[in-house]
Order: C-alpha cells, then structure tokens, then sequence
C-alpha cells in the first residue's frame, strides 16, 4: 500500500527547528568553553532571537500545522489525549506543552543573555541599558534557567526516543522531509510568500533591535588613548 | 644586639599577624572585591585594545597589573567570618571555597600561571597572540567563577 501521505511540515518550520537546534547545540558548547569563545555564545544568542521571532509570527501566519492556534492544548483536546481518543497531525496535546515551554524558555534564554555579564570580558549587547546589579540577577537567572531547558531538550528526545521504539512512529523524518507516511488527512496549507517575507523582516528586525547596533557608541576606547605613568 | 633584633622582628610578625586576623570580614570582602572589579577594568581595557586600535603599552599595563593581583595572595582574604556578608556589595562567593582547599587551588593555580602568561605576551606586543592569550587568561576566571560563585 503506497501513497497516502500528508505533508506536515513546511520548509520554513523545518529549517526553523534544525537551525535552532544547531544555535542552541552551538550556544551551550561555546558557554562551557568560555573564554573567547563568548564571542560566539553572544552571536549565537543573537541568532537565536532571529529563530525565535519568526517562529512566533509563522505560528500565527505559517501553514496549517504549525500555527499555534492548531496545536493549542485546550483542556478538551487534553481529555481527549489521554483517554486515547485524540486524533490529529502534527504537535499532539502533550506534546504542544514541549513546544511552547521550549519557545517561552529559549525566548527568556536569549533576553536574559542580552543583558547579561560574565564578570569576565563579556557583556551582553543591551548589557549597557541597565546597571550591573540588575545584570548579575539576570545572569544568575541565565544560568539556572539553561538547566531547565537542557532538561526539556532531554526530555524532548525522550520522547522521540520513546515514540520511535514503543509507539513505532518515526517523528524525526517528517520534520526532514515534511511528509508524513502512512497518514490520512490534510496536507498542511498556507504560509505563503507574503507571510515567509513578513516572518523574515520581523526577525531580522529582532535581531537588529537585540544587537544593540542602535545604541549610541560606548565612550570608552577611543583612538590611540592612554592612560598616564601612575 | 641580635636578641633585639630578633625581638624587634618578632613583634612586627606579631603585630602582622594580628592586623590580619583582625580584619574585619566586611573589609576583607571589599578589599575581594576591589581586586577582581580592579582585574575587571583590566581585561576589559586588553579587550578594547585587541577588538579595536592596538596599543601595546596600553596592554602592558593592564596585563602587569592582572598579574600583580593574581599574585597578590587575595586568597588571605577569604577569611573565616567572610563567608557571606557585604562589602561593597553582597559577597557571592560559595561556602564551598571555604572548604574545598583542592578546589579552590585547583582553580586558583591555572588562572595565576596563564596571568604570568597574560603578562609575559602582552611583552611581545604580539596582537593575535594577546588576543589568544586573553582568551586563555579568561577561561580561568571562568573555572572558579562556575565553581565558587554564586549565581
């Protein structure tokens, strides 16, 4: 039996996911190493606030499964999750509370990591906007927080892991692929052109706005200064 | 002669030894802090000169004066009453670093040996090789601040 398949994913929300994947991998590995490798945790981060911007506005204007509005976990569809009684594609119930507690966490990853401090040679890009005692709390908050959303990341392949081996349904070649096989219903729809556009200027206005590019120059190093013999 | 020499001595080690251990924890945790926010200037100072117009005078300095608290002996300040407290500002340090001697010189010796480095480097005048040295200097910093202070 061949044929029936729906497509799930679109291009723009796969390579959302993989991207995101990659910046966050990236993220956690340089923060370990430190040193001037922070260079990168912070281009990384910035990155980061790109991805995340445009996830939000694809889950309002991207295709049919990867808008919010379809995979919200409303108490029903809940009731009806556990009682095995869902039917759907795409994000099931449970799994949309991974979805949204991973977008809200990375969200507050990155603006925290905007204003944070190492107390090394590193500074967030809006570090400047706000005082070091309001930086060292959001840095403490940055810290803890990335155990939180390494442990959802596990818990996110565990769950994959677990789908793959017990409930024998293969979650990552769709968000390869777009297609899911052996699935009857509607191929997502959608997310044309003028919203990829739209999703693409928000992010990039996102990233701009966090990299602090607009902020007048620091005083501090100008040319050739020197500081005197005593 | 000699007996009061050997007196004379032995009172300044005392009155030395009193004066330190008199310290009051407050100040020992501003003298701390004084050091690593002095430190900090520093190596943001290396930072600029690196990122932007090299100046190696500048880096000298800054790099001299990294190594001097480095080898400084601050961890005499880490005394018992100074676990927590304000200096200037609340103390962050881990209760740990007051029990955890291996530790504490575990960290400690890797960043005083890259800030000889640091110094050593910053002699050449050589920019790239600073930058990479600094880089080295800060993952050392880096080691006692995941391991001994709080968030």
């Amino acid at each position: 039996m061949s044929g029936q398949r729906l497509f799930l994913w679109d291009l723009p929300t796969r390579l959302f996911h993989w991207a995101l994947v990659l910046c966050v991998a990236g993220a956690v590995v340089t923060v370990q190493i430190g040193g001037n490798f922070m260079v990168w945790h912070g281009r990384l981060g910035l990155a980061i606030v790109g991805l995340i911007s445009f996830r939000l506005v694809w889950g309002v204007a991207g295709s049919t499964y990867a808008r919010f509005s379809q995979f919200f976990p409303t108490p029903n569809k809940l009731a009806a999750y556990f009682k095995g009684a869902w039917q759907g594609h795409g994000h099931n119930p449970l799994g949309a509370f991974s979805v949204f507690g991973l977008l809200a966490l990375i969200a507050f990853q990155v603006g925290s990591g905007l204003f944070a401090n190492d107390d090394i040679a590193f500074n967030g890009p809006l570090q400047s906007l706000i005082g070091k005692d309001f930086s060292d709390t959001l840095t403490g908050w940055h810290r803890q927080s990335s155990n939180l959303l390494i442990a959802l990341v596990v818990l996110h392949l565990g769950a994959i892991v677990f789908y793959t081996r017990v409930k024998k349904e293969n979650l990552v070649k769709p968000m390869i692929t777009g297609w899911k096989d052996g699935a009857q219903g509607e191929s997502a729809r959608g997310g044309g052109w003028l919203a990829l556009t739209v999703a693409l200027v928000v992010a990039a206005a996102a990233v701009y706005g966090a990299s602090g590019a607009w902020l007048p120059a620091p005083p501090p190093a100008p040319k050739g200064v020197e500081t005197p013999n005593f | 002669m000699n007996f009061k020499l050997a007196v004379a001595m032995l009172s300044v080690s005392l009155a030395a030894g009193s004066a330190v251990a008199q310290m009051k924890p407050e100040d020992a945790i501003k003298f701390r802090q004084s050091g690593y926010t002095f430190m900090s200037w520093n190596m943001a100072r290396i930072k600029a000169n690196v990122d932007g117009t090299y100046n190696k005078e500048e880096v000298i300095k800054a790099a001299n004066a990294i190594q001097a608290i480095a080898n400084s002996g601050m961890g005499a300040l880490f005394i018992p009453g100074s676990e927590k407290g304000k200096g200037w500002k609340d103390t962050r340090v881990k209760p740990e670093f007051f029990t955890d001697k291996d530790g504490v010189t575990k960290v400690a010796g890797p960043f005083v040996q890259q800030a000889n480095e640091m110094a050593k480097v910053a002699a050449t005048g050589d920019a790239a090789a600073v930058k990479a040295q600094f880089g080295k200097l800060g993952e050392t910093c880096k080691g006692c601040h995941d391991k001994f202070r709080g968030d």
